[in-house]
């Protein structure tokens, strides 16, 4: 008879999807060096947001538009 | 803006805050400089680079060196301004056109900056945007510090050590070992170098 394998591991949520990227890490999924990334917002191609002391945020949804947009 | 460790000597805690800065944000000490001297050469040669540009749309340009941009047409890629930058121009019928084209490896498109009849204003207004770019570039570096120091060091005033860092990254030269990777890239990279 066989045995169904136990899983001791509690249940896994789904990942949290991130509203928003450091300007690093949006280099890093553009694979651009981070002065692309400010000239991109200088030109208005990316709108950041601010978060508490001032620093900027690159919002999912402008990186995902940046790269669909025609 | 001074280096305020100039006029006082940073204390124990500043100085280990500071070296902790400099090891977290590496990476914008290193770019950062490299870049602001990119600008500043683009200052400092914007005579030749437009003599060059005018030059090289009077004479027929290598097929490899034509692409096609965003608008549809094609350019002809004249000077490599940046990594990815190029001064391009196309033939029209009272002359030629200036545009500033960056090539977009992520979306695989060549995007115009701005553009015009005039090489050296289309130069001019390219570089002007690059100042601005660069000075977002302090601000949101600036922000980052202070966030870090406060997180590292919470209850501590280290204003000065943020202001010394900023110091330091605006004002630095560029690492001879970060210029000479460049020297060799732009070598090696396709196009009229001036």
């Amino acid at each position: 008879m066989e045995t169904v394998p136990q899983n001791n591991e509690p249940p896994s949520t789904p990942p949290v999807e991130r509203l928003a990227y450091s300007i690093q890490e949006a280099a890093d999924m553009l694979g651009v060096n981070y002065f692309s990334v400010y000239r991109l917002i200088q030109r208005g191609k990316l709108k950041p947001c601010r978060a508490l002391r001032g620093k900027l945020l690159v919002p999912r949804t402008e990186l995902v538009k940046l790269l669909t947009t025609e | 803006m001074s280096n305020p460790f100039e006029h006082r000597r940073p204390t124990e805690l500043e100085d280990k805050a500071h070296a902790k800065a400099v090891r977290h944000f590496s990476e914008h000490l290193k770019q950062f400089p490299a870049n602001r001297a990119a600008v500043e050469r683009l200052e400092r040669d914007a005579d030749k680079i437009t003599l060059a540009a005018n030059q090289a749309a009077s004479k027929p340009t290598p097929k490899e060196n034509i692409v096609q941009a965003d608008d549809g047409a094609q350019w002809h890629k004249s000077v490599d301004l940046m990594e990815n930058i190029h001064f391009c121009h196309r033939p029209i019928s009272c002359g030629a056109e200036y545009a500033v084209v960056e090539h977009f490896p992520a979306r695989g498109m060549n995007e115009i900056w701005n553009r015009g009849w005039n090489a050296g204003e289309v130069l001019k207004s390219f570089t002007q945007g690059q100042r601005q770019a660069l000075q977002v570039w302090t601000e949101d570096l600036t922000a980052q510090v202070k966030e870090f120091l406060v997180e590292k060091f919470p209850g501590q005033d280290l204003s000065r050590v943020a202001d010394a860092f900023i110091y330091k990254c605006t004002t630095q030269a560029v690492s001879q070992k970060h210029e000479l990777t460049q020297h060799h890239e732009q070598k090696h990279s396709r196009g009229v170098r001036i």
